[in-house]
């Protein structure tokens, strides 16, 4: 038996339905069930082999060749822009970035804002927006509860996923613009790619028929 | 450690470093084997400035290397740039001086090019390339000498397992030629493709008016036509154009050369390529090793580079950088030892003792004086924390040396060469 692929998944929102959908394109998930604290997990059926990172940094381990292949959100992939094929997008983990401010705020264009401050888990994508219609952000990189920073006057605006809104509404805050629509994508080394083209490209193939 | 205070507050800049003793010998032993098999396919090397007018280097087939160039000034005001790579500067040499010189021109170079990586990328600014460019030559026997010594050098190497994948940027011009998109979107098609993006080609399609199906079965055929030669036949029916066939028939003309070059089982095609599409004007390949997303040689043919500089001249070369291939062997578990001497000699009140070392280093034997007058027991912890196998020094009567090494001490005879040549079994 050929050497397993390595697939590097999201710990968190996207593991589940990575897994269900690799399971019906014929890759079973790691046999004892439990995704909890093992972070190498071998599929039952020995051809995957899977390594569970934080979402961020699955780009990182497919680009390096830690992991044969990944999947990743559209949001993680073009924030991190690493150097992986893309070949598949999967018909899950829906949201978006968006730019949200206070519900309150004067409606104005954001190329009227003077300097604001941006509050975010994606810096590249933000300061790339801001700077496109001629703004120089105040970025202000943060890891978690992002919506709390404008609420307590520590920035003007945040940029965050948003997949229902819900979040933002509780927090008394409006979504003004879409930077990217996201879901999730299967990633592909560019090494493996090449070097292990058969058991690679069968795998596109099978999750090509799955996704439809 | 030592415990008195030394600074730590000296730091390097981003993209630099330093290599100690292992990886520079590492480094210095690739470069010799290099050195060696491109010489014997009739490459000359050639030595390059480390900098030069950022403007002599400009080119508008460049802009992606052109933004990321070293740049500073020179006492005059005048910009200058560190060589973002090897080729630039050896078009310029052979735009200049070696136009006239008789064609075929085989030139190779070793040395360090600069470039500024995207911040956060983690990969080094200053990197080591060993490359060879073949000028003055068109055609598949140029390109088939340059692919198979491509796979000569890695091999030479020690790479134990990689892949060379071919591609022609012929074949996706000629696509896009056929297809006639509008701009903004061939460009997204353009990078939907460089990504491999196979969904979203589809999509793309479907806003693009008036596709007759034929267009259409070879756009969606694009990402399969990679593999190994069958692909080249299979290719045939994606044809749209002659654009695309004669891009076909120059990749099979080579791959039937490569065959005969031996180094077929190294290669794969890729039809999809189109990395650099506005830089090369006919083959393009890249190597790839397990566990590294990034290419350890690339190379292709540039028919429109040295014209930039003089007459101009067909071109096909390549290079290949030391920092990955030095990776690339790691990952597939080659290693080498630090570099230590054969033997560390005690010397002191000994005149005849550096007599003998320096009969034993004519001899081919590394052999490093002890300086700091030690007495034997502490020879040999130094020998030993230095990773030195062996120790000798004298009192062993006239013309004897007294060795010691893992297996103890014994008394040799200083004339006994025959011993002291083991010593290099390394």
């Amino acid at each position: 038996m050929a050497e397993p692929l390595t697939m590097a998944l999201p710990k968190g929102r996207l593991t589940e339905d990575a897994l269900a959908h690799l399971a019906r394109a014929g890759y079973l998930p790691p046999a004892n069930g439990d995704a909890g604290r093992k972070l190498v997990l071998d599929g039952a059926d020995g051809r995957l082999r899977f390594i569970m990172v934080k979402p961020s940094d699955v780009p990182v381990f497919v680009e390096y060749g830690a992991a044969d292949l990944g999947v990743a959100g559209l949001d993680v992939l073009r924030e991190a822009e690493r150097d992986v094929y893309e070949p598949l997008l999967l018909p899950f983990g829906y949201c978006r970035l968006v730019v949200a401010g206070k519900a309150g705020r004067p409606d104005q264009p954001l190329r009227l804002e003077r300097s604001p401050r941006v509050a975010t888990k994606f810096p590249r994508l933000t300061e790339a927006f801001f700077r496109k219609r001629g703004l120089a952000p105040e970025l202000i990189i943060m890891s978690g509860s992002v919506e709390l920073a404008p609420l307590v006057g520590l920035a003007d605006l945040i940029v965050d996923l948003v997949q229902t809104g819900a979040t933002l509404r509780e927090n008394g805050l409006v979504e003004l613009r879409v930077i990217l629509e996201s879901q999730a994508a299967l990633i592909v080394n560019r090494a493996s790619y090449r070097l292990r083209a058969g058991a690679v490209r069968e795998l596109i193939d099978a999750m090509a028929e799955v996704v439809g | 450690m030592p415990t008195s205070s030394f600074s730590v507050d000296r730091p390097l800049p981003e993209g630099v470093r330093d290599l100690l003793f292992a990886d520079t010998a590492a480094w210095r032993g690739m470069e010799a084997v290099l050195r060696q098999t491109v010489a014997a396919w009739g490459y000359r090397e050639i030595t390059l400035p480390t900098f030069e007018y950022a403007d002599t280097l400009a080119t508008d087939v460049g802009a992606q290397i052109d933004a990321e160039m070293y740049r500073f000034f020179d006492r005059h005001g005048r910009t200058l740039a560190l060589r973002p790579d090897m080729t630039l500067p050896t078009a310029r040499v052979v735009g200049t001086r070696l136009y006239d010189y008789p064609l075929p021109l085989r030139l190779s170079y070793v040395g360090s090019v600069f470039r500024h990586e995207p911040p956060r990328a983690g990969r080094q600014h200053e990197f080591s390339q060993v490359g060879v460019e073949l000028m003055g030559a068109p055609g598949s026997a140029a390109d088939a000498e340059s692919v198979a010594l491509a796979v000569a050098a890695l091999r030479a190497v020690g790479l134990p397992q990689f892949r060379i994948t071919v591609g022609h940027v012929g074949f996706f011009r000629g696509l896009l030629a056929a297809l006639a998109l509008p701009d903004w979107l061939a460009a997204r098609f353009r990078e939907a493709v460089d990504r491999k993006a196979e969904a979203e080609l589809g999509l793309l399609l479907n806003e693009a008016s008036n596709l007759p199906p034929i267009a259409r079965r070879a756009v969606l055929a694009l990402p399969r036509l990679t593999g190994d030669a069958g692909v080249l036949i299979e290719a045939e029916g994606a044809c749209l154009n002659a654009t695309m066939m004669q891009a076909l028939s120059e990749l099979r003309a080579m791959a039937e050369l490569l065959a005969a070059y031996g180094v077929a089982d190294a290669v794969s095609y890729d039809l999809a390529e189109v990395r650099d599409l506005d830089y090369y004007t006919g083959i393009t390949f890249e190597g790839f090793a397990p566990g590294l997303g990034f290419n350890t040689i690339s190379g292709g043919r540039y028919d429109d580079l040295v014209s930039h500089f003089g007459p101009p001249l067909p071109a096909v070369g390549w290079a290949l950088t030391l920092d990955r291939v030095l990776l690339a062997r790691e990952l597939q578990g080659l290693t080498l030892p630090e570099p230590t001497v054969d033997v560390l000699l005690s010397a002191h009140g000994c005149p005849d003792c550096l007599v003998w070392a320096t009969a034993a280093r004519q001899r081919g034997l590394r052999v490093e004086v002890d300086a700091l007058r030690l007495a034997p027991d502490a020879l040999w912890a130094s020998a030993q924390a230095r990773g030195i196998t062996r120790t000798a020094r004298h009192n062993g009567g006239p013309g004897m040396l007294i060795v010691r090494d893992a297996a103890g001490e014994r008394t040799i005879s200083a004339a006994d060469w025959e011993e002291v040549a083991r010593w290099q079994n390394r």
